[in-house]
């Protein structure tokens, strides 16, 4: 996709660069040449593979063209070479009968036999067929139009000349057309039209030769190009073929890659679950014997025990037992980022009800005043967001203690077919917007110890359990106001 | 009743098998206390053999058992307890400093009667050793020995 947009930009500065380099014209073209690779390089392989795909498309297209024009020319060249063939055979018909008109009408001049006279008329009739024949043949050649209009002419004007000598003949006998009898009525036209036939024949036969040679041209011509065709297209498609097999590789090897990584996350992760494992027992056990031994210890110099001393033992236990608290939370942290999770509809108001039941003995003591909304049904993990409210209410409770009257609000916000915001919003002490980014952190208090006790992990887990329902959190607050913690969860279930 | 059944613990940690003598200490009923420091210690005392190999028979009335021990853990201990037929019947209660669900899971699987998180803060360890203690070394019937057949 960024390439696409790249193809875009580059537009106008290609066009920018030729009028610049276009006074010698080498490098104008090298710069372009520069400008076209850069241009090729910044295409994704689906457009390069896209643009080799179409190179070779376009050079198929090309030699595809070519050749059909060629074939066109022969199979056009072979039909003329036909008609040339007939109308040489016409010609020499037409000689031939010419030829037999002078011989058979001086023959009968002669011997005033019918059967001479028979055999001219014969010729006599064939003339219009001969003509109409020959125009038909030489329909698309001007040149030879024009020698066929002068050899028609001349066969009528021999065919008059002997036509009238016949008629004479018949009716003044031998004597009135002796001398044409033996020298020919139309002899001269005879000769003008054996040599126009001999020119018809001549040029036909230039003709035919002049496309043979045509032919063979264009068929070593074709044959060249088709060639090269073949030998870029066979380097082109070796290109493509190259790009693939090159993307291919890369991403085989991207994948193998990942594969690695994921492995050694996975090895990773085992080795974290192991270890807060043994945090766990091994932290627990020196724990226990510090607050034991500070207890067996208070009990033993009991009656020698001043003020000064009892408090530092006091201290000494009550570390070990924040202590204590830190793993516990941190162990709860640890697993619910790696614990399997459920997707069941899960009740809300059923949820807080059990919530709120659960801290009733906490509350004793305690004027609050709840609003709850009607909650949805939410898609998730009934444990793990049973910790998230747990938090954000203990949390609420927790912020208001300093207020004569607490007030804490859980409601719905924005619900949309893809996704709702709850939120629990508070009275109490809140907390400067600066430090919002730190709010969710591990370990992260916006509160000293001695205001408000807490290892600062309850909003870490909100948090983490949140993510892996695809949801989001944020906080927003007026110092000394209150404050609202706002979960937005996917109503869609979502991988985590 | 004979004399009083003992009351088995299994705990590695010095400190950790102090402090449990210094709860019952204080229930009085820490002269019934057997120590073992390891799982190897537990199956040597039920099978009377090695150092126990002249002990009084008799089951305990109840085995506390650490899960992780050295030689044989917790669970190789409760296992090997659950499967003999003589020595199924006593009641065994993991005492332990695991929360995690795989340990409470596959306890209850073998047949742990009961299981105990040691709490970090002594004065919780200190009750809940007591009650453990008084609950099972004393106010608990322990099984009839008749189900035990003598070597």
């Amino acid at each position: 996709m960024e390439s696409a947009s790249n193809h875009h930009s580059q537009a106008p500065s290609l066009a920018a660069e030729e009028p610049a380099s276009s006074s010698s014209v080498p490098a104008g073209s090298f710069s372009l040449y520069r400008v076209a690779v850069a241009w090729f390089y910044r295409l994704a392989i689906e457009q390069r593979v896209l643009a080799g795909f179409s190179l070779v498309f376009v050079g198929i297209l090309i030699v595809s063209a070519v050749s059909y024009g060629h074939i066109k020319i022969l199979l056009a060249n072979r039909g003329l070479d036909g008609r040339s063939q007939e109308l040489i055979q016409l010609l020499n018909n037409i000689d031939v009968a010419m030829n037999e008109a002078e011989d058979t009408h001086r023959r009968y001049l002669v011997t005033g036999e019918a059967s001479y006279l028979e055999a001219y008329k014969q010729v006599v009739k064939q003339k219009p067929t001969f003509t109409a024949y020959l125009n038909d043949l030489i329909r698309e050649s001007p040149e030879q139009q024009q020698r066929a209009g002068l050899l028609d002419r001349m066969m009528d004007r021999q065919l008059n000349a002997e036509s009238k000598a016949i008629a004479q003949f018949q009716e003044g006998g031998f004597r009135a057309v002796k001398k044409m009898a033996f020298e020919g009525a139309g002899k001269h036209e005879l000769g003008v039209i054996h040599k126009i036939i001999a020119e018809m024949d001549v040029h036909e036969r230039q003709a035919v030769s002049w496309r043979v040679v045509e032919s063979s041209a264009g068929t070593k011509t074709t044959v060249v190009l088709l060639g090269i065709g073949a030998l870029l297209q066979l380097v082109l498609l070796a290109w493509v073929y190259y790009l693939i097999r090159h993307d291919l590789r890369e991403r085989r090897r991207v994948a193998g890659e990942l594969q690695r990584r994921g492995e050694l996350l996975e090895a990773a992760n085992k080795e974290l679950e192991a270890f807060s494992y043994s945090v766990s027992h091994d932290l627990r056990a020196p724990l226990r014997h510090i607050d034991g031994y500070a207890a067996l210890l208070r009990k033993a110099v009991e009656e020698s025990l001043n003020d000064k001393a009892a408090r530092y033992l006091q201290t000494i236990s009550d570390s070990a037992k924040q202590m204590g608290q830190l793993i516990d939370d941190l162990l709860v942290f640890s697993r619910m980022g790696r614990q399997e999770m459920l997707h069941t509809p899960v009740n809300l108001d059923q949820l807080i009800k059990n919530i709120l039941s659960d801290l009733r003995l906490d509350l004793q003591g305690r004027e609050i005043s709840w609003t709850i909304a009607v909650l949805p049904e939410v898609q998730g993990d009934p444990a793990m967001l049973r910790q998230v409210f747990m938090n954000l209410i203990t949390n609420a409770v927790k912020f208001t203690s300093t207020r004569p009257m607490a007030t804490i609000e859980i409601g719905v916000q924005h619900p949309s077919s893809t996704e709702i915001v709850l939120f629990v919003r508070d009275n109490g002490v809140g907390f400067d917007m600066q430090y919002a980014p730190k709010l969710f952190g591990v370990f992260q208090r916006l509160h000293r110890a001695d205001e408000f006790e807490g290892t600062g992990i309850g909003l870490a887990n909100v948090r983490r359990i949140v993510h892996r329902h695809g949801g989001r959190t944020w906080a927003e607050s007026v110092p000394d106001k209150g404050a609202t913690f706002y979960v937005l969860l996917p109503t869609r279930r979502r991988d985590s | 009743m004979t004399a009083v059944k003992p009351i088995l613990l299994a705990e590695d940690n010095p400190r950790d098998a102090e402090l449990a003598l210094a709860a019952m200490e204080a229930e009085h009923i820490s002269d019934k206390v057997v120590l073992c420091h390891d799982g190897a210690e537990v199956l040597d005392y039920l099978y009377c053999r090695g150092q126990f190999k002249s002990r009084l028979k008799g089951n305990p009335a109840v085995v506390f058992l650490d899960l992780k021990m050295p030689k044989v853990n917790g669970l190789e201990v409760l296992r090997t307890i659950k499967t003999d037929v003589n020595l199924r019947p006593i009641p065994v209660v993991m005492l332990t400093s695991s929360r995690e669900e795989r340990d409470l899971a596959e306890s209850y699987a073998l047949g742990a009667n009961a299981y105990v998180v040691k709490p970090v803060e002594f004065h919780k360890f200190l009750s809940a050793v007591k009650e453990l203690g008084s609950f099972w070394g004393v106010i608990n019937e322990p099984p009839p020995e008749n189900c035990r057949s003598t070597h």
